[in-house]
This record gives structure tokens, C-alpha cells and sequence, in this order.
């Protein structure tokens, strides 16, 4: 067994598209943490009073003021990041939450008895290998289905001939196709 | 005059699916605002004392606040970025490795339906959206399996049969029927 990949050397998830999601994180957090920088630097770069009484008291009293503009940088950063993220993770997961919806849909449409399609993907969504392998299964299945009414339909052929004939056959026919339905396990 | 012809309807493109990008929007907000947190608490913590001892220690030789914390702000910032990044990056990786893992269970257990193995369990492991996908990709596979196997049970009978012509061609053509309804 050689695994996923081996499905026409198709990953299921391509290393670019790993590399792109490590990459466009790496902006988003980089972006988040500038912003903060920004906050703190434009809260703290105020120039302190010149005499030395006044630089004194300034330090002294910065304390309170520091945390309340440390408080609401943070959380300024957490809401854009978190912000930032949740819309990178919904842009760039719906490539592989968008085949397994088309293929949740394909399923309740085989599962209803409608007429199944193949599926095919976009060409920039992941999980490729997936709609290969449901392909080859539900081509697997139609070949079967042919051969088998095939055969059905061959035995009735014979019915143009007397009576006798055409039902060994058909029985024949029916033996051949359950016989060959016996690979189904 | 003829008509334009009408391009086919695109298929629908889904961008949400909360079941699974749902948890990841989740941890990666557990991410942040942990890293959020300890940066809070160890700047706040740190700052506090570093204003106090530049206040008392008299040599004034800066202009604002950020020329005496400017190292230590530079600091705790690239490790907030690095912790959060890294850990991000864990997270991506795992569940890049959840999803090969889950549905590379999914395309094995299709491979092996192409070649008649309809029983065998999918089993696609521990993200609850895979498991569920597994589960109804074996649903259909079990349905497939079940109508098969009543199939060719019924043609091995009615083979076996002995029973009148007019009742066996109406048992033959239901029997074609029903074969017709696989994977329609």
C-alpha cells in the first residue's frame, strides 16, 4: 500500500500551500505585533518635562497611566489579530472545507439515488486525491453495472429462440452476474 | 436571431464550514490572547519597576519614557511575535497533519471500494469532521454493499428457481431494475 499520494503523485495538501498559510501568517502576527509597537511607541515617546522636579514626578506617576495604555493596546492587538486570523483561516481553509462540502453534497446525492456525477475540484483546492478515488470507485461501480446488464441482456437475445433456450441462458446470465457480484465483500 | 447561449451554472462556492474552521478560528484566538496576556503581565510587571528605579536613580539623560524602556519594549515584543508565530505554526502543521492523516484514511478506504471492499471501516481519527465524512462516505459505501448483496442473492435464487416463466421474466426485469438504481 503506498498511501494518499500515490493517487497520480497528487498530495492531498500541496507543501506550497503549507508554506503560503505559514507565510501569510507570518505577515498577520508580524502586522499585530507593529501595531502594538506603534501604540506603546506613540504613548511612551511624549518628551518629559525639561526641569529635573518634573521628570521626577512624570516616572512617578507614569505607572497608572502606562497600564491603562498597556491594557488597551493589548487588547486592540488581540481583536485585530484574532480579527486578522479568523479571516486568513476562513480564506484559506475554505480550500479544503470547500471540496469536503461539494463532496458532503455528491454523497447525499449518491446516497438519494440521484444520478452521481464525477467530481471535480478547483483547480487551487486541496485534497485532490479524494475526488480521484471517488471517481474510480463510482467508475468501478458503472463499468460493473454495464457488465452486468450487459450480460442480462445478452441472455435475453436468446429468447428470440424457443422457450428452453432462452431461460438456461437466462439463468446462466443470473449464475454469471452473482458470481460476479461475489467480489463485493 | 440567436439567442446568447447561457454559461452553466458554477457551482455554489462555500467558504464557511464551522465544523472545521470553526476549532482552528478558536485556537488561534487561544493563541493570541494568551500570548497577549503574558505580554501584558510581563510588561506591566517589568515597566513598572524599570519607570520606578529611573525615577530615583537621578540621571536624567533621556528624552521620553520609550528611550528608557526601548530595549527591554524591543524585547518582549519579537518574543511575543515569536511565541505566537511558532505556536501558530504548531497548529497549522497539526492540522495540516490531522487532514492528510483523516483523509488519506478517506482515499484509502475509497481506493479499496474500487477494488470491492465495501465492509472495512474508513476510521479517518480524532478531528470530529473527518470522522463524520468518514462516517457517511462508509454510509454510502454500506448502501452500495447491502443493495449488491440482496442483488445477487436474488440472482442466485430466481437461477435456482423453479417457478412458472411469466413470474420469472417479471422477477428478471425488477431484478434488472434494481441493478440499473447501482450508482445510478
Amino acid at each position: 500500500m503506498s498511501g494518499p499520494e500515490a493517487a497520480g503523485d497528487v498530495p492531498l495538501i500541496h507543501r506550497r500551500y503549507v508554506i503560503g498559510l505559514l507565510l501569510r501568517l507570518f505577515v498577520n502576527f508580524a502586522g499585530g505585533v507593529g501595531i502594538l509597537f506603534v501604540i506603546l511607541y506613540f504613548a511612551l515617546s511624549r518628551p518629559l518635562p525639561g526641569d529635573y522636579a518634573g521628570v521626577f514626578h512624570a516616572l512617578r506617576n507614569l505607572s497608572p497611566f502606562f497600564r491603562a495604555i498597556l491594557s488597551v493596546s493589548v487588547l486592540l492587538y488581540a481583536l485585530l489579530a484574532c480579527g486578522s486570523t479568523s479571516a486568513l483561516c476562513v480564506y484559506i481553509l475554505h480550500k479544503v472545507a470547500g471540496p469536503l462540502h461539494r463532496m458532503d453534497l455528491i454523497l447525499d446525492q449518491y446516497r438519494s439515488g440521484a444520478h452521481t456525477r464525477t467530481v471535480s475540484f478547483r483547480h487551487d483546492d486541496q485534497l485532490q486525491p479524494l475526488a480521484k478515488t471517488f471517481n474510480l470507485w463510482i467508475g468501478t461501480l458503472h463499468r460493473d453495472r454495464h457488465r452486468w446488464l450487459s450480460t442480462m441482456m445478452d441472455a435475453e437475445r436468446h429468447c428470440l429462440q424457443d422457450e428452453a433456450t432462452c431461460r438456461a441462458e437466462m439463468e446462466e446470465a443470473l449464475r454469471e452476474v452473482a458470481g460476479d457480484m461475489a467480489r463485493y465483500r | 436571431m440567436k439567442a446568447p447561449s447561457v454559461p452553466p451554472p458554477r457551482p455554489r462556492i462555500r467558504y464557511v464550514n464551522p465544523r472545521f474552521q470553526g476549532p482552528a478560528v478558536l485556537a488561534f484566538a487561544a493563541i493570541i490572547v494568551t500570548g497577549g496576556a503574558i505580554f501584558w503581565k510581563l510588561v506591566d510587571r517589568e515597566f513598572q519597576q524599570v519607570f520606578l528605579h529611573a525615577a530615583i536613580q537621578g540621571h536624567y539623560e533621556f528624552d521620553s519614557a520609550y528611550d528608557i524602556v526601548r530595549d527591554l519594549l524591543a524585547w518582549h515584543l519579537a518574543s511575543l511575535f515569536v511565541g505566537v508565530f511558532l505556536t501558530g505554526s504548531v497548529l497549522i502543521l497539526l492540522l495540516v497533519a490531522a487532514t492528510r492523516h483523516g483523509i488519506g484514511k478517506t482515499v484509502d478506504s475509497l481506493r479499496r471500494s474500487a477494488d470491492g471492499d465495501l465492509s472495512t471501516s474508513t476510521g479517518t481519527g480524532f478531528i470530529g469532521e473527518f470522522d463524520r465524512f468518514g462516517e457517511k462516505i462508509d454510509a454510502a459505501r454500506s448502501d452500495t454493499l447491502a443493495s449488491v448483496l440482496k442483488i445477487r442473492g436474488d440472482a442466485a435464487a430466481l437461477a435456482a428457481s423453479g417457478i412458472s416463466p411469466e413470474e420469472f421474466r417479471l422477477r428478471w426485469d425488477e431484478l434488472k431494475h434494481r441493478i440499473r438504481r447501482i450508482a445510478p
